[in-house]
């Protein structure tokens, strides 16, 4: 297909310690389309995240081949991946992992210093566009610690866009939110896919079906209905 | 605006006050140790011996009652001679205070503010002594009250006169009066004369052109003697002095060597604090870094931000420590000039500030590069994955021998184990502080060592009050002069004079004193090194000390030698070499010596017992002595308190032991707050752990307990592991700083030093109790359990 955006082929990640040996992914295989709002569930050990860790080149598949954006990852070394993640992909964490010790708009800056994809003069005004795409700009000065739980989600939505990635990964969004505030971060998500963007979420709650272009379920480190 | 890695650089440094400022503050303490270090070091290597080379210093001493068929100029012009003069000298007597008489050096120059050689410098008062008066040496004032226009009373042979002082000199040339108990004056030759009833122009001192040693100055001066002789002046007697040497240079090298060897251990386990701290901060940086990789940060980026860190903590350390250590170096520097009275000349030049400063902020990043390095390197799922402890670290063998401790408190066996959970920094924190104490106890045990062996030396002569006369009297009118003095228990009068083993080597001054006593004196039983005490013999035996055995190479034991005293020679037969640290001396049985040098058994040495040999005891018998002296015809050359001869040898060695304390105190301080500081990142780790045993129900006394209990575990362990380890290290030390001190034959024994182990027992575990309690208060009190249970 010649919009697809991601391509994971016979993807396979085995976890070996002294004691034993585990594989997470089994032969994997997966083609995510360029502005799909895709789900992938599964009860917790599933593989869901470590799927998600070789999709964002957090982690390294024993086996097999990822492409993105017509980028081969397994081509290029830390500091390149770096990069490329920087300008490539957008991560939402469970926990948020906001700099605890920067203010929510230094917290975007941060991000852009480290990519340098926007030009310095233009990237406070970013910023502040970006928080007001995620309703937060009144907390731009703030620090993390000062923020709702919902509100830190957002503020971590808006680092993710900052470098303005094609894509955005979400592992467990709202796994630590209340469902106010979880159908909030859905809309946002969604809203960021419906402007073009790629947005993959992890979740182990199965009933979030109706929001997604697609659901993948995990187990046992396989699809299910793939 | 600054850039944003830089703010987070700063923030991360800000979040955590406490530990930033125990990082600066532990490389500001390792600047400061190694910079104090590097100052003193700088000055002194150069001043004592500045000091010493300005007085152009003396290579030869000749003396001769010859001297006026020498033509002065003529002989300035050999080519040899950079230049020459009559400096006549007497050993005399001067009283410091009411009743206490020391050894005054009296001589007689001309040319008073134009000395080519054996240079002196106007301090206060005139340049040239009035007639009739003195100039003293600056140093007799720190022993005695004198000073310009006061007229303390001299004693020249039996005469005591008022002379007053007209000006105050320094002459960097001589060994120091509050070391060696004697003054130093100066006066004109008419003067001279007049007071001393000496003939002047009899000891000529003269400096060489182009000698670069010893051997030298040594064939030099042969050849000059030989001359002279030739022309019919007769040498009486010759000296060389240390060639291009201060007689305390050696106390100098001693220091030097300490505070370097000392020095560089602060440095080291400094830096290990430094690289620990550094550790701790990067630990706990480690999901960050996880972040901002996944934000796209590269590694080079991250380094930046860790980089920029460590130059703030490096400069801040920088510029608290580089001024304070200047000082303190400086302070040193002037101290120990103080002592071993010579002027400062050197001022800290530019590039040691400049040292000091690259030093804070280079040392910093060099002890955490690897760190550094492994930590940026960290791939993005592990550092994300980083949850602070590993669990394996703890070891399958640590917890089953905790386990063991079951019929303990919970508490303790938690502090056995989270005292165990960190081995590398454990390790690094127990062989810190250990070395601590071991060098800080050692330092107490060599002073120790030291301080029995002067006892020693202080019991081995039953004598309490020497008095030494440069004419022999008989020993009834000794007794006679001094019958009336309370306090005596015994009265003995030995004689002796100066003498000299006959060598072919012309060397450094040949003369030792020679004692001549009965071989069954109960009032010397010196240590031997070598051989035996002289026994009742056909043969003339000879016992040397240890000075005058190295004086003369040292010779056998049995070995036959000729001693010339006066014009006569005797061939005697060394049997002993016994350990004193006095000038050299050569013991003779008395019966041999009258035969043949003393008649009339005539004695100029009298020793008195007293009946009460308690200090106070002993000095105010000295006191009474002299006063008996003082309307006397004696020719008298000193009198010295058995107890205060220790004293003038514990004077010298004082300085070193205590810079030896000084320097293991700063070791052990180092070593402490590496301790606390290790405690404290400990415990600031373990704050969400705190969280939870609040959250369990754990009281504040509960948990203080806890950590203060990690703390006493590793402080005892450390104070015990530094304690065997300060057994053999106080033996090495003590043999290794007596020879350093007292020279080659001195043997230090070990001994143990009981206040140096409570010291450094109270010491150390005071420190663990604080380090221990005082970042668990802040954890208890200031964080409420919720923050706690969030803490990164």
């Amino acid at each position: 297909m010649s919009d697809t955006i991601i391509s994971l082929q016979s993807i396979t990640k085995t976890f070996t310690s002294k004691a034993q040996s585990f594989t997470a992914l089994m032969s994997v295989n997966l083609d995510i389309r360029s502005g799909e709002f895709m789900a992938i569930v599964g009860k917790s050990g599933s593989g869901k995240s470590t799927l998600l860790n070789m999709i964002t080149g957090i982690d390294h598949p024993s086996s097999g081949t990822i492409n993105i954006n017509h980028t081969q990852l397994s081509t290029m070394n830390e500091s390149k991946l770096a990069k490329w993640r920087g300008e490539n992909i957008g991560i939402v964490f469970q926990f948020f992992q906001l700099i605890p010790t920067l203010t929510i708009a230094e917290n975007l800056l941060l991000a852009m210093e480290f990519v340098g994809t926007v030009p310095k003069g233009e990237r406070v005004k970013r910023v502040r566009e970006l928080l007001t795409q995620v309703g937060i700009e009144n907390h731009a000065n703030k620090m993390p610690s000062a923020l709702s739980g919902g509100e830190q989600q957002r503020a971590a939505i808006a680092r993710a866009l900052a470098n303005d990635p094609k894509i955005i990964v979400a592992d467990e969004p709202t796994g630590n939110l209340d469902s106010t505030t979880s159908h909030a971060i859905y809309d946002l998500l969604e809203s960021l896919s419906k402007s073009g963007k790629t947005v993959i979420v992890v979740s182990h709650d199965p009933n979030i079906a109706s929001r997604f272009n697609r659901i993948l379920t995990m187990s046992d480190g396989k699809f299910l209905n793939c | 605006m600054m850039n944003i890695k830089y703010i987070k650089a700063i923030r991360e440094l800000r979040i955590d006050l406490r530990r930033t400022s125990l990082a600066v503050f532990a490389l500001a303490l390792g600047i400061w140790g190694v910079g104090s270090v590097i100052v003193s070091y700088y000055i002194l290597t150069r001043d004592l011996n500045e000091n010493f080379q300005k007085t152009e210093p003396i290579h030869l001493i000749l003396e001769s009652n010859d001297f006026s068929n020498l033509d002065l100029k003529t002989f300035e012009k050999r080519p040899e001679v950079e230049s020459a003069e009559f400096r006549d000298f007497s050993l005399q007597r001067i009283e410091i205070k009411p009743d206490e008489w020391i050894p005054l050096y009296f001589y007689g120059a001309e040319n008073f503010g134009s000395f080519k050689l054996a240079k002196i410098f106007s301090e206060s008062g005139e340049t040239r002594p009035e007639k009739g008066s003195i100039l003293l040496e600056r140093d007799g004032q720190l022993i005695s009250n004198l000073d310009v226009a006061s007229t303390p009373r001299l004693r020249f042979g039996s005469k005591v006169i008022n002379v007053p002082i007209s000006g105050i000199c320094f002459d960097p040339a001589q060994a120091p009066a509050t070391q060696d108990h004697i003054m130093y004056a100066y006066t004109d030759k008419e003067t001279y004369t007049k007071f001393t009833g000496l003939p002047v122009n009899r000891r000529l001192i003269i400096r060489f052109r182009n000698v670069y040693s010893a051997h030298d100055v040594q064939n030099t001066a042969a050849q000059i003697i030989k001359d002279l002789e030739e022309n019919d002046i007769h040498i009486t007697n010759n000296k060389i002095p240390l060639f291009n040497e201060h007689p305390h240079q050696w106390q100098l090298n001693t220091l030097l060597f300490l505070i370097g060897a000392i020095g560089l251990l602060a440095f080291i386990m400094g830096s290990v604090l430094v690289s620990q701290l550094m550790r701790s901060v990067m630990v706990s940086q480690i999901r960050q870094i996880g972040i901002m990789k996944s934000m796209g940060a590269t590694q080079g980026k991250v380094f930046q931000i860790y980089t920029t860190m460590l130059l703030v903590i490096g400069l801040t350390a920088g510029i608290i420590a580089v001024p304070i250590a200047i000082a303190t170096g400086n302070w040193f520097a002037h101290f120990v000039a103080g002592v071993l009275n010579f002027n400062i000349l050197t001022s800290v030049p530019v590039s040691i500030y400049l040292l000091l400063m690259f030093a804070s902020l280079v040392l910093p990043l060099l002890l955490s590069l690897s760190i550094l390095i492994k930590s940026t390197k960290t791939s993005v799922i592990r550092a994300l994955n980083d949850y602070g402890i590993n669990v394996d670290n703890i070891g399958k063998k640590t917890t089953k021998k905790a386990v063991r401790f079951t019929n303990l408190p919970g508490t303790f066996i938690l502090a056995v184990r989270n005292s165990l959970r960190n081995s590398r920094r454990l390790s690094i924190t127990v062989i810190t502080m250990a070395l601590g104490v071991a060098i800080f106890s050692t330092g107490f045990n060599v002073r120790k060592s030291l301080w029995n062996l002067l006892s020693d030396l202080r019991n081995e002569l039953r004598y309490d009050v020497q008095v030494a006369l440069s004419k022999p009297i008989s020993k009834e009118d000794a007794i006679q002069l001094f019958k009336g003095i309370s306090g005596v228990k015994d009265i003995y009068l030995w004689n002796g004079g100066a003498g000299a083993v006959q060598t072919n080597v012309l060397s450094t001054n040949k003369g030792a004193g020679i004692i001549a006593l009965p071989y069954n004196t109960e009032l010397i039983k010196p240590k031997m090194i070598e051989g035996r005490w002289i026994r009742k013999s056909n043969e003339s035996e000879v016992v040397m000390n240890q000075q005058a055995w190295q004086l003369y190479e040292f010779p056998k034991m049995g070995t036959n030698l000729n001693i010339s005293i006066g014009d006569s020679i005797i061939n005697v037969r060394i049997v002993g070499v016994a350990q004193q640290f006095e000038l050299g001396k050569i013991f003779i049985d008395a019966d041999k010596y009258d035969a043949m040098f003393n008649p009339q058994h005539l004695g100029n040495t009298i020793s008195f017992v007293a009946e009460n040999n308690e200090y106070e005891n002993v000095i105010e018998l000295k006191r009474k002595i002299e006063r008996a002296i003082v309307p006397s015809n004696l020719n008298v050359l000193f009198v010295q308190a058995n107890v205060e001869r220790v004293k003038v040898v514990y004077d010298h060695l004082n300085i070193i032991l205590s810079t030896i304390l000084i320097l293991s105190f700063l070791v052990l301080l180092v070593s402490a707050v590496g301790m606390a500081s290790a405690t404290g990142i400990n415990i600031s780790e373990r704050t969400r752990e705190i969280g939870i045993m609040r959250a369990i129900g754990a009281t504040p006394k509960k948990i203080y307990s806890l950590f203060t209990a990690e703390g006493m575990i590793i402080s005892m362990g450390s104070v015990l592991l530094g304690l065997l380890l300060a057994i053999p290290l106080s033996s090495v030390a003590a043999v290794f700083f007596g020879r350093l001190m007292l020279g080659d034959q001195a043997i230090l024994q070990y001994a143990f030093s009981q206040t140096g182990f409570w010291i450094t027992l109270i010491v150390t575990v005071s420190f663990g109790w604080i380090a221990s309690r005082m970042p668990a208060k802040n954890a208890v009190t200031k964080i409420s359990t919720r923050e706690a249970l969030t803490y990164e």
